[in-house]
């Protein structure tokens, strides 16, 4: 398992100061639309038994009624376990040395990007949207000296508090203060 | 033709297999790239036991079903009764 403890290539002194996840306000619209599929075959359902009720006992029609109905919500069980590994295994992690990108990207591929803060050139928030506004999630750019490509934050909550603590470390590094 | 409709069964048992495969994929991706906290193990509990609820719901409807019901889903296909009278000259 992963340990903030263990971070992968830690640096001697190195402490973690902040793990950031996307807003759980993503997550939550994940859940409502999981509902919403899993409220579909009542209604689907509820239709056949007013139009079709012969469906509902026949000697064929209903054991495969039953298993399609439970294909289905097996099916939407796990593709809603995915989405919730996909929210929650994608990770920022804001240590007083570097920033580290951990994101997960489907089946057995898994991406690690590190930047070290005493690269970090220009840092931008962005907050867009009606949700995003009311529940201040956002966007956090990480412009960078080095080659690689640019940082960035996605849909994560407070982002001006946190481009705030990323010029704060940023800066410390460039001091030599670490 | 006919034949019983367990043959849906075995077509369910096959979807089972895969489901299982991707359900044990999952729990791998949690237990191996999670943190080791509360969370971590809360959504790993909270997916079994809805799988495990889902299956013994499944099952005690399943079991209820006559599987070796015949079906002939051909039946009466080359009846050649047509709908309107027809006339010879």
């Amino acid at each position: 398992m992963l340990s903030l403890n263990r971070l992968p290539n830690a640096l001697p002194g190195e402490k973690v100061v902040k793990v950031l996840r996307r807003d759980f306000f993503i997550f939550f619209k994940r859940i409502l639309f999981f509902i919403l599929l899993a409220a579909l075959p009542l209604g689907f359902f509820l239709a056949m038994a007013s139009v079709y009720p012969i469906l509902l006992d026949g000697p064929v029609s209903y054991p495969l009624i039953i298993l399609a109905g439970s294909g289905y919500y097996l099916f939407i069980w796990l593709f809603f376990f995915f989405s919730f590994l996909d929210y929650y295994l994608d990770i920022w992690i804001i240590t007083s040395v570097r920033i580290i990108d951990v994101s997960q990207e489907g089946f057995f591929s898994r991406k690690v990007n590190e930047l070290t803060l005493n690269r970090v050139q220009d840092i931008e928030s962005d907050i867009q949207g009606l949700w995003a506004t009311i529940f201040k999630f956002g966007d956090v750019k990480v412009q960078t000296a080095a080659e690689i490509e640019d940082f960035e934050f996605q849909q994560v909550a407070d982002p001006e508090g946190v481009k705030n603590i990323i010029m704060g470390l940023a800066s410390k590094a460039r001091e030599g203060q670490v | 033709m006919s034949f019983p409709i367990y043959y849906f069964l075995f077509a369910y048992l096959v979807f089972l297999f895969f489901w299982g495969v991707f359900g044990l994929i999952a729990l791998y991706h949690i237990i191996k790239f999670g943190f080791p906290n509360f969370f971590t193990f809360f959504g790993t509990f909270v997916f079994i036991g809805g799988a495990i609820i889902l299956l013994s719901v499944s099952y005690n409807y399943i079991a209820q079903v006559d599987w070796n019901t015949e079906v002939s889903p051909f039946q009466g296909l080359l009846n050649v009764n047509t709908p309107f009278p027809v006339t010879y000259k």
